[in-house]
């Protein structure tokens, strides 16, 4: 029994370095692995589908008859099974979060045309 | 202290008895819950004791049956009873706290005995693999007295059927053509052969 | 003996983070009769079991609970494995002890702050929530999340913890403890708590036994049970493992019961990391649980004793998931304490059960 318990860690407060950033002029770096939010290396992408199958939110949706690769950010719950999942690796999770925005919008990636990489070794040689 | 799971079945006449009997021994009342299936609602009460938990299962719960509560001998049931009564639409009596039907706010009545497409879908689905399955066992079970070592083209058939069972009908039928067309080639390769071999010989 | 009334509380009230409403029946300052209700946040989580695959599920079974949100992915998870068969490496195992300990460390002093701010103790509120936050930091830096991790999977875990990482979260929990320590004295021994919880919502060992309660609110009256004791996964390969219990069973108690959960979670941490086996994280899970499969597991969250079933139906869909979360069995506990306390304290009373309305409503 006693009164004040808390009186060194206050006190003491006042001489420590503050545990909080001074945010907008001060951030903190994210750590590797971060759950940020997920992008497309559309280069790789052979637009399988298997990331629409596999994500439990219905986020993304691949095209094949318009080459496209879209993920409405609204819905993405950043669970990563669709990078997980991915046969080519091309799914990437960033660690930096999506920003705000005002209006909600689904972001397209245009995937290119490309040759299977076996068939450019050939035609380069 | 180890811990194990049990699951046995009771009936709804045998479920007073066995919370006496329960609250007797001190058993611990951990929960009650209501599955819906096609012949009614089946209702789990769980009781542990020592590690040992044992799970009593009343299959088939109709609409016009009246369930006894347990709330005389478990009053913690009450928040379950209560549940089960707004979500699955079971007549539980005698409920200690009985919110009649207003313990969760609700936009839908009994919302947890709606079928929904998703589910007509998976039991359907789970139903013809199911077929498929049993097929495929009678099938090998008749072409193993015959001793032909090689699989027979029927159960292969009855094991592709398994497969496209699981499928969307779309995606089946993109399939079976697959295979066909597959068939005619190889016979046209056959045939080929034959004429080659012919020739050469 | 004054005229009965009755005095509506919640299910917005200040002290109260999460939608409860309770009917109090007073007279004059005492409290007769308490009727709780819920039912205001009902989302039906247990019927999108059918929409979903038992992989996907996972994600809204983590999603029932801010705070317990790994414990929630983590039974989940156990119960599928059980009604598959599935055998989960072992270092997947100790992973899995080691996030739901620190979910516990982050949870009960998260708790210890909100009960600070319950009765007006504003500074050691703050102190309470700063120290949570460096758990948090060890969750962003090993699963990539603070409040939702989604690092369990059906077989196992989806991210590991290296030896570099594992030694950082035994410093930066050496240090919590440092600090632990002064905050634990002002809630243990300082005169101004003491004053508001000592006493207060008194539940005796016969009706904590006899209402089935579970969690440190049944461990504060003297109830023996804690569901890490019956050994599941790693937790069997734990050295010396005791519940904590309290005999007063009072408002006090159960401060003191959770106050003291937390050093033995880090001491349960550190031996772990200690022993924690090499080796793969998860195994292939395939196929889908058989037509009419079934099994029930028990897991110790944070606010007790977690109960999940689930059946399966031949498909990838499970047929019935089933959470029991501890809220809703501590809620007739809740009452027989409430039961004779003064008006002032119902608050007190009912934040030392810890209440989680949204596990339990699902």
């Amino acid at each position: 029994m006693g009164a004040f318990k808390l009186g060194k860690m206050t006190i003491s407060g006042l001489f420590k370095q503050p545990e909080t950033v001074q945010y907008p002029v001060q951030t903190k770096t994210p750590p590797t692995g971060l759950k940020g939010h997920v992008t497309n290396d559309v280069t790789q992408c052979i637009l399988c589908g298997i990331c629409q199958k596999r994500c439990p939110c219905g986020a993304i949706e691949v095209s094949k008859p318009n080459r496209t690769w879209s993920i409405n950010r609204f819905r993405c719950v950043q669970c990563g099974s669709c990078v997980r999942e991915c046969p080519k690796s091309c799914l990437i999770m960033e660690p930096t979060y999506a920003p705000c925005s005002t209006a909600k919008h689904v972001d397209v990636f245009e995937v290119p045309e490309h040759h299977k990489s076996e068939d450019v070794i050939k035609t380069s040689e | 202290m180890g811990f194990a799971t049990e699951f046995t079945t009771i009936t709804l006449q045998e479920l007073p008895e066995l919370s006496n009997q329960r609250k007797a021994d001190g058993w611990r009342f951990v929960q009650l819950l209501a599955v819906n299936t096609d012949a009614g609602i089946d209702l789990i009460y769980s009781f542990m004791k020592d590690g040992l938990l044992v799970n009593s299962e009343i299959k088939g719960v109709t609409k016009d049956q009246t369930v006894p509560s347990i709330t005389n001998n478990f009053l913690a049931a009450f928040v379950f009873e209560n549940e089960v009564h707004d979500l699955f639409g079971v007549n539980i009596e005698g409920i200690a706290i009985d919110f009649g039907g207003n313990f969760y706010a609700l936009a839908q009545k009994e919302p947890m005995t709606i079928i929904s497409p998703e589910q007509k879908a998976a039991r359907e689905k789970a139903r013809k693999i199911a077929e498929a399955k049993a097929a495929k066992e009678k099938a090998s079970q008749e072409a193993a007295p015959s001793e032909q070592p090689a699989p027979k083209p029927e159960v292969e058939q009855v094991n592709l059927e398994a497969k496209l069972a699981g499928m969307d009908p779309e995606k089946a039928a993109k399939v079976r053509a697959a295979m066909e067309a597959k068939a005619k080639k190889e016979a046209a390769a056959k045939k080929s052969e034959a004429k080659t071999d012919g020739e050469g010989a | 003996m004054g005229k009965a009334t009755i005095i509506p509380f919640g299910p917005q009230h200040p002290v109260l983070p999460e939608p409860l409403h309770l009917d109090l029946v007073v007279e004059d300052e005492k409290v007769v009769e308490a009727i709780p209700q819920i039912g205001f946040v009902h989302r039906g989580l247990e019927k999108l079991v059918e929409t979903r695959d038992y992989n996907q599920f996972i994600y809204v079974a983590e999603r029932i609970c801010g705070i317990c949100a790994f414990g929630h992915s983590y039974g989940y998870a156990e119960t599928v494995e059980r009604l598959m068969g599935v055998e989960v490496p072992e270092r997947a195992q100790y992973l899995r002890v080691i996030w739901h300990e620190l979910s516990r460390v982050h949870s009960h002093i998260l708790w210890l702050g909100l009960a600070a701010d319950a009765f007006g103790y504003e500074s050691l509120f703050m102190h309470c929530w700063r120290l949570r936050e460096r758990v948090l930091d060890i969750f962003e830096k090993t699963t990539g999340g603070r409040v939702i991790f989604s690092v369990v999977k059906v077989g196992g875990v989806v991210r590991d913890i290296d030896a570099a990482q594992l030694a950082e979260i035994i410093r930066v929990l050496e240090g919590i403890k440092q600090d632990y320590k002064q905050i634990m004295d002002a809630f243990l021994k300082d005169s101004s708590v003491m004053n508001r919880t000592v006493g207060v919502g008194y539940l005796s060992f016969e009706d904590a036994t006899n209402l089935s309660m579970v969690g440190p609110f049944a461990r504060a009256s003297n109830v023996p049970y804690d569901v890490r004791s019956l050994g599941i996964g790693a937790y069997g390969s734990l050295s010396d493992f005791e519940p904590i219990v309290d005999a007063q069973g009072d408002c006090y108690a159960r401060m003191k019961v959770r106050a003291l959960e937390v050093l033995q979670s880090i001491d349960i941490i550190e031996e772990m990391i200690a022993r924690i086996p090499s080796g793969d994280i998860a195994v292939a899970v395939k196929g889908s649980p058989a037509d009419g499969a079934e099994a029930a597991c028990v897991v110790e969250q944070p606010r007790g004793e977690c109960y999940y079933y689930a059946r399966g139906n031949g498909s990838k869909n499970l047929e019935r998931m089933r959470m029991r979360t501890p809220t809703s069995q501590n809620l007739a506990g809740m009452v027989k304490a409430l039961e004779g306390c003064d008006l002032a304290d119902v608050n007190m009373v009912i934040l030392t059960i810890d209440p989680c309305i949204s596990c339990t409503e699902r």
